[in-house]
């Protein structure tokens, strides 16, 4: 136990200690140059106590600091009724979220990782503009509650990306990897983005109406993120979600199985317990269609009058930190495989798109399930691929839309796109979805 | 400390190397509604460093001022690492030891400002919101970022300065029906806690806009010559121009590179765009850069011709240009980056009424409402506009949206007006990680525009 939680266990009623430690290099290459390296050792610290049944929080660099449980102290005179308790004691689950290898990467052998991608796609692509970041993070985590909770984990993350802008486009193909464990070079990631470049080559407009469409696993988010928005607790607690009163319901397709997996082995978005001290388990949100549970953290855990599912997360719709107050979030979100090869998903297509990423997301209504971006991707045409979309908006309504899906990938990637990471997800062919040019 | 970091910066055997180390304090309260959601007060600290060595460069965040010396030398390690990466060297341009003490003075010091009673004056705001017909919710923040920061490098620059930006900003919502708007507000911007007292009239005037929103209508979409007010004008400016302005982002981009060569017009003679951290209380305002340049004011274009850039000491050197002292990093988390300081369109001849008098069928559109852009497309929301027909002001609109293209727009620009202004709210994203930047400014007088696509029905 910390002294700091032994300390604030004599003046406030329950303290919470999160303390991140985050050793991180990374290499930066633009337009084919090394242009730099990092590496950052931080510190970062949260306590969040009860005083007076109010709850109050501060934050600073680490635990050892002076004054914080005073600061606390002090916000938690301003600060809302808490109704809720620290995490108690807890057993956790085991994951294998750390390699001691990507504990001893070092930026030499990030560099090379760089120059292979780089060599690999400047055979085919000398021309165009290459950007490569990888990096490489341990990171030592620590949440400790005066009602005993003791959570302590390491973990290492290894993370490759890159890409290039289309000329004329004011838009990229971008690729991204991460693992828990070194990475290597995946010939199937070059290949995939030599291939998405070239079919960049021309424009194509499709038909508007409505259209079948193939979500990459980069897009996924399209679907995942307004789910997640509507499966939080803090949603259904405000009575805002669309999916009050919807458990045991089928909501969408019973191809569709999506399952939150903070203990998958590898996945370099797992661990054993939540920035809250809770234990994460494996859970499944929709089983085949059906709706099987919220997500909840302590707080809309205790308005919903249920305990946390373990999913409380500082994190927001774009970033998050110490400083961010938890929140109901899928930890490693995952869609099951289907049994359909991707390639057969294009050939099958009369007309339809191939959607890598969608613009102006967060403009719109999606914590109802709405989303209306402009569609980064591609026009497929007679089973084949015939240029990239310009200045097309997708629109639609997951609950309604994704209730018809014609198709799930035996294929899956990890669903780094966007604004949701998590566990890998597949190529998902929605029947249709609404089209519109400019 | 101060000592000790420069004796590390001087001793290490690099081409360069830099050390800022930084105090923060932050200070928010927010309410959503009557419910006072947030209350947080705190410190923090850190720091960064920064090495060129064989021409390569590596840089590193830190928590914990006793690790800096072997960090240091990780990063001469790494530096000389990534010089073996690239056929061409990175190089600094020259620039001035700079040595000495830039303090900031406000009249009055949010420091000496008890929490109660910031809290006290928000609330104050808040509940005048709120007690207005037709208002469904409120947003209204405070926020205090203080930064005492410290840089040495290995030249012998050894400068002590001071950030402070504070502002109460928010939005009111209404709604009658089925209808829902939202209008911002934003007071402050710079250090001066006296700024944000005795704002209750302009806050009426917006909660009543608000409200005669929900009686407007939607513009009819097309293409139309338009007038900007100065903070619509200001974020066009910001956000479609400037950072076009910013070297590093054009660095290694050849396309951009090629379109923006000094010298290229970009606009007719009355457009003339200057960034100037050196003019005093705006939120992009400062003495000397993250990387121990004094700003001073640059000429981005004059008689609508581009004749200067924003850079870095590598970026100076890069493209050949002066100096610009444009170099920052929100906090210690981060490695400084080229950035807009104060961004304006310098003022023009043109009244409001001749704009006016000048459109036959167009639109005024009034207050910024974020927008996106990308390479050389933009889109912009304005939270209120008015319908101008045969050189007359008429009936308000609303759910407004206007899309171009930079250059067409920037030559389409065709009267200025005399009364520029300064917007009391800063920020401004940028970087990978993003960089989340308030000490960022932004001005303009009215402009027209002769051809916008406005969004609409």
């Amino acid at each position: 136990m910390h002294e700091l939680i032994e300390k604030a266990r004599r003046s406030v009623d329950g303290a919470e200690l999160y303390w991140k430690r985050d050793h991180t290099i990374s290499v930066r290459y633009e337009n084919y140059r090394l242009q730099g390296m990092t590496e950052d050792e931080l510190s970062s610290v949260a306590l969040r106590v009860i005083a007076g049944a109010r709850l109050g929080a501060t934050y600073g660099v680490n635990p050892e600091e002076p004054g914080l449980i005073e600061q606390a102290k002090q916000a938690a005179r301003f600060g809302d009724e808490a109704g809720f308790s620290f995490a108690g004691k807890a057993d956790y689950e085991s994951v294998e979220n750390y390699d001691k290898r990507s504990e001893a990467l070092t930026s030499a052998d990030l560099v090379a990782l760089c120059e292979r991608v780089k060599e690999r796609i400047a055979e085919e692509r000398p021309e165009i503009p290459l950007f490569i970041v990888a990096g490489a993070t341990k990171r030592d985590l620590v949440v400790e509650t005066t009602a005993g909770a003791a959570g302590r984990d390491t973990s290492t993350r290894v993370t490759l990306g890159f890409g290039a802008p289309i000329k004329g486009a004011g838009i990229g193909v971008y690729k991204s990897d991460a693992s828990v464990s070194p990475l290597d070079l995946d010939p199937a990631l070059i290949d995939e983005f030599l291939e998405w470049y070239g079919w960049t080559e021309n424009k194509s407009t499709p038909k508007t109406g409505r259209l079948p469409i193939i979500l990459a696993p980069e897009a996924a988010y399209l679907f995942l993120l307004p789910l997640a928005a509507g499966l939080s607790g803090e949603a259904v607690e405000k009575g805002t979600s669309p999916l009050i009163d919807k458990i045991g319901e089928r909501i969408v397709s019973e191809r569709l199985t999506v399952i939150d997996d903070p203990l998958r082995d590898g996945d370099p978005g797992s661990r054993p317990f939540d920035d809250e001290g809770v234990p994460c388990r494996r859970r499944p949100l929709l089983d085949a269609g059906v709706l099987t549970d919220y997500l909840t953290d302590l707080r809309t855990g205790a308005a919903l009058g249920r305990p946390s599912t373990g999913n409380g997360l500082k994190r927001e719709l774009f970033g998050g930190g110490t400083e961010t107050r938890p929140n109901p979030w899928p930890v490693n979100i995952t869609v099951e495989p289907g049994d359909t090869p991707y390639r057969e998903m294009i050939s099958s297509l009369d007309e339809g798109l191939l959607v890598t990423g969608g613009m102006g997301f967060h403009s719109g209504n999606y914590p109802q399930g709405e989303f209306a971006v402009q569609a980064i991707g591609f026009h497929i045409k007679n089973g084949k691929v015939v240029g990239r979309l310009d200045r097309t908006m997708i629109s639609g309504n997951i609950y309604k839309d994704f209730k018809d899906v014609a198709a799930v990938s035996r294929e899956r990637r990890l669903g780094l796109g966007g604004m949701l990471p998590g566990g890998p997800v597949p190529y998902i062919l929605v029947d249709s979805l609404r089209v519109a040019g400019e | 400390m101060k000592e000790r970091l420069a004796r590390i910066v001087a001793d290490l055997a690099a081409d360069y190397a830099d050390i800022r180390y930084e105090e923060n304090k932050k200070t928010r309260v927010a309410y959503r509604g009557k419910r006072l959601e947030l209350v947080s007060s705190y410190a923090t600290s850190g720091g960064h460093v920064r090495v060129y060595a064989d021409g390569g460069k590596a840089t590193a965040s830190f928590s914990d001022p006793g690790r800096v010396g072997s960090i240091a030398d990780a990063s001469l390690a790494s530096a000389r690492l990534a010089a073996k990466g690239r056929d061409r060297p990175l190089r600094l341009a020259d620039a001035p030891v700079v040595t000495g003490e830039f303090p900031v003075s406000p009249r009055v010091d949010p420091l000496t400002v008890k929490l109660e009673e910031k809290i006290e004056l928000l609330r104050h705001y808040n509940d005048l919101i709120l007690r207005e017909p037709d208002v469904l919710t409120s947003e209204a923040e405070y926020d205090e970022f203080g930064s005492k920061r410290l840089f040495v490098n290995s030249e012998g620059s050894i400068i002590e300065y001071e950030l402070l930006n504070i502002g109460i900003f928010g939005r009111i919502v209404t709604k009658r029906g089925n209808v829902v708007q939202r209008v911002r507000f934003a007071f402050g911007g710079n250090e001066d806690f006296s700024r944000l007292y005795d704002r209750d009239e302009e806050l009426m005037e917006r909660v009543a806009i608000a409200r005669k929103l929900l009686d407007a209508s939607p513009p009819r979409a097309g293409i139309y010559p338009v007038i900007l007010d100065p903070d619509e004008a200001a974020v066009f400016i910001h956000e479609a121009f400037g950072h076009l302005s910013e070297a590093d982002g054009l660095q290694n981009n050849p396309a951009f590179r090629e379109k923006l060569k000094i010298g290229t017009t970009l606009g007719r003679e009355i457009l003339n765009v200057t960034d100037d951290p050196t003019i005093p209380g705006h939120p992009g305002s400062y003495d000397i850069d993250d990387e121990g340049v004094a700003g001073v004011k640059t000429r981005l274009i004059t008689d609508g011709v581009l004749t200067g850039r924003l850079h870095s000491r590598e970026t100076a050197a890069e493209f050949g240009e002066p100096l610009s002292g444009n170099m920052r990093a929100v906090d210690a988390h981060f490695t400084p980056i080229v950035r807009m300081s104060n961004i304006f369109i310098e003022p023009g001849n043109s009244s409001f009424e001749e704009m006016v008098a000048s459109i036959d069928d167009g639109y005024y559109l009034v207050g910024a409402r974020g927008g996106q852009t990308s390479g050389d497309q933009f889109t912009f929301g304005a939270q209120w506009g008015y319908r101008i027909e045969n050189g007359r002001l008429g009936g308000m609109v609303r759910d407004i949206n206007m899309s171009g293209e930079l250059f067409s727009t920037l030559r389409a620009i065709s009267m200025i007006g005399s009364d520029l202004s300064f917007g009391e709210r800063g920020g401004c994203g940028k970087g990978m990680p993003m960089q989340l930047n308030r000490k960022s400014g932004k001005g303009a007088p009215h402009i027209k525009i002769d051809r916008v696509t406005l969004g609409g029905v």
